[in-house]
């Protein structure tokens, strides 16, 4: 049976669906018998999603926005005299 | 978003990028309008700064509007641009005072002489609905994601915030696949050790009440 460690180390891989079938079954035989590494494959997921979540929510600020427009007209205005 | 569409809104980028290589400024607007907010949010998530990512937007919707005679089309059109904003954002940090490094090994999980895990794991991964989107929840993982180490940072960002493929990461960086999972790996390990901490405390406070 595989350990912890290497538990941890094919989870990437595991949710990812890379490993190959032979892998993939002893890593669930592992979390069968292991409720820690199922707490951490768990945690492991939702640290992603909560990560992505959080830092998706960016919205450039009006103010920036503003900013960049008119920075680019001058520039176009610019080119076009030339 | 469905095959189909993602092949759909490459040959409309390509169309752009070609009108605009011909000197076309409207094709320009539509490339800003497409890309602005990723500059700005990947350049945000790095900097953690408004006034240097409106900087590095800057400098990157400059760079598109003057460089892009130079670009070849052997990379994907939008590879070359997160490249440009990432080399403008490294500029940047190069320029201010370096933050004191944290060593990302000390945060990755511990195994005993057997290959067991050493600590308690606790799984708080069913209580966090409630503090999504929470200020407190917010800042911690901000504060987290900023203590990461740059390589593996950047490496998060464009694979796990922005949702590039592997392939994409890999040759928007120049690195390895292998390097690639390594390095997001390390990245989840070290965010997932940070954020349980700070869920672990909530769960044991709610227990109490």
């Amino acid at each position: 049976m595989i350990c912890c460690k290497e538990c941890i180390d094919l989870l990437y891989d595991y949710i990812e669906g890379l490993l190959d079938q032979e892998t993939s079954k002893s890593l669930e035989e592992h979390f069968e018998e292991c409720p820690p590494c199922i707490a951490f494959l768990n945690t492991y997921k939702s640290t992603t999603t909560l990560c992505r979540d959080t830092l998706n929510q960016i919205e450039i600020p009006d103010e920036v926005r503003h900013t960049l427009q008119s920075f680019l007209k001058e520039n176009k205005d610019q080119q076009e005299k030339k | 978003m469905s095959f189909t569409q993602q092949k759909v809104d490459k040959e409309i980028e390509e169309a752009l990028v070609k009108d605009f290589q011909a000197g076309n400024l409207d094709a320009y607007d539509k490339i800003v309008e497409l890309y602005q907010k990723r500059i700005y949010a990947l350049s945000f998530n790095l900097m953690r700064n408004q006034m240097d990512a409106q900087d590095v937007a800057q400098e990157v919707l400059l760079t598109l509007f003057k460089k892009i005679h130079t670009f070849q089309g052997k990379s994907a059109f939008s590879s070359w641009v997160y490249r440009i904003t990432l080399n403008s954002s490294y500029m940047k940090l190069r320029s201010k005072k370096k933050e004191p490094k944290i060593s990302i090994d000390e945060l990755l999980p511990s195994f005993n002489s057997t290959g067991f895990q050493q600590e308690k794991i606790q799984d708080w991964s069913e209580n966090t609905e409630s503090l999504l989107f929470t200020n407190e929840t917010r800042e911690i993982i901000n504060k987290a994601v900023g203590l990461l180490p740059e390589k593996e940072k950047v490496v998060f960002l464009l694979r796990d915030v922005e949702g590039l493929s592997t392939e994409k990461v890999s040759e928007v960086l120049d690195l390895t696949i292998p390097a690639v999972k390594s390095r997001l790996h390390r990245a989840r390990l070290f965010l997932r050790k940070k954020l349980s901490g700070y869920f672990e405390e909530y769960n044991s406070q709610k227990g109490e009440t």
